[in-house]
């Protein structure tokens, strides 16, 4: 129940710092804030690229499919100038991440945190990986 | 236990009204999303304006802000419905959609946009002097570098019209201005859409008033599009001491519209080529 609690609290955290900064486009255009995402599995690779850096995710269903989830960064510059490295986000390495789908194709969706194995998060408010204490 | 569950369901139904009022606002970003760049800190921001060996303020950054990316209107000072568009650019400018925007698909912003990404003047110097004074865009493709010509020559009579126009500078005491003409009609002014026509003659004021905040007192003359000259301005502020531009090819990998299935209605027009002033009633 705790962690349920914690969970819902880190998602009005989420809601409520959510600041106007304008991007490549509107993401509002493309994603759906009704459409909260979330998952866990195995990065099959990270492009570090404009306008928007991608983290490619794959997701093993319960049933044993995998399904790979097309995550859309800010631009890579600005990941970058928040303190990020090339080494904080490798293929093969474990994540989980939180966003929000795709108007039409859901596992396209705008990542809004990432969790790697080691505990670090990224949510991009701070400008640097935030570190949990 | 019990005041647990409660609050939760509390704060269920916090969270579903909160996400029940996200389609509504506008600027809606997850964080991860969000672009992000440094600005010089409060105490370096008020210190002097740096100056050039021939005395002229040195205009370097990297600079963010300065121009307008979502609304000339608001971001420039106006108050709704004063930006005074002719009847035909108001009702293009009310048709259009966010989601159609030609700066989307890569296309370069022109002037006066400046989006989240830094920008830099470069003031070069020659032998003879300080010659031909640079603009630089982060976003690459979509900004390309600007020249100013700063020698004294004229606006050429034959320009063909293009993204950026021509553009030749001079000082005023210590405000680098920049008139430019030959702009084509290709770009929108802002997402919102604000059109213009070929015709438009654009006048940057440029005046750093100290270490981190330039700005820019912009007049806009386009009588294609507007009843009249509109004055406008924008701030730009200045990223921390050491920052470098970095690079940013918008065409490498850019997959706008796919995960909303989004039309790229340009696809077999010109970009912004949608509706042309001419034949407008």
């Amino acid at each position: 129940m705790n962690a349920k609690l914690t969970a819902l609290i880190s998602g009005l955290g989420v809601i409520a710092v959510c600041a106007p900064v304008l991007a490549h486009h509107s993401f509002a255009v493309e994603y759906d804030p009704k459409k909260p995402v979330e998952g866990s599995g195995v990065i099959q690779k990270v492009e570090w690229t404009n306008p928007h850096m991608r983290v490619y995710v794959d997701v093993t269903e319960p049933n044993g499919t995998v399904t790979t989830w097309n995550l859309e960064l800010g631009a890579v510059n600005s990941v970058l100038r928040r303190g990020w490295k090339p080494a904080d986000l490798k293929a093969g390495a474990k994540i989980s991440f939180k966003g929000y789908g795709g108007r039409k194709i859901l596992t396209r969706a705008a990542a809004d945190a990432l969790t790697l194995a080691d505990g670090r998060s990224f949510t991009g408010a701070s400008g640097a990986p935030d570190v949990p204490k | 236990m019990k005041k647990i569950a409660v609050a939760s369901i509390a704060l269920i139904g916090l969270t579903v009204s909160l996400l029940a009022q996200e389609p509504a606002r506008r600027g809606w970003w997850p964080k991860l999303g969000g672009e992000f760049t440094p600005t010089a800190s409060d105490e370096i921001a008020k210190g002097p304006v740096p100056r050039m060996p021939d005395g002229k303020p040195d205009l370097h950054g990297p600079w963010t802000g300065g121009g307008s990316n979502g609304d000339i209107e608001s971001d420039g000072g106006l108050k709704p419905g004063e930006l005074p568009l002719l009847p035909w650019a108001r009702t293009l400018r009310d048709s259009r959609k966010d989601d159609n925007e030609p700066y989307l698909y890569c296309t370069p912003m022109s002037v006066p946009r400046y989006n989240p990404y830094p920008w830099n003047f470069i003031q070069s110097v020659t032998s003879r002097g300080p010659g031909t004074i640079y603009i630089q865009h982060e976003n690459g493709d979509a900004g390309r570098i600007r020249h100013v010509f700063m020698d004294g020559r004229a606006h050429p009579d034959d320009l063909i019209p293009s993204w950026w126009g021509h553009s030749i500078g001079r000082w005023e005491k210590d405000t680098l201005v920049i008139d430019t003409v030959g702009y084509n009609d290709k770009f929108w002014m802002d997402s919102r859409g604000t059109p213009h026509t070929d015709r438009m003659h654009t006048i940057e004021r440029w005046t750093r008033i100290n270490y981190g905040t330039m700005t820019n007192d912009f007049t806009l003359d386009d009588p294609g599009a507007f009843s009249r000259p509109v004055q406008l301005k924008f701030t730009a502020k200045a990223a921390p001491p050491g920052s470098e531009l970095m690079e940013f090819i918008c065409t490498e990998n850019n997959q706008y519209g796919l995960a909303a299935g989004v039309e790229n209605i340009y696809k077999d027009k010109g970009y912004g080529l949608e509706v042309t002033p001419g034949e407008q009633k």
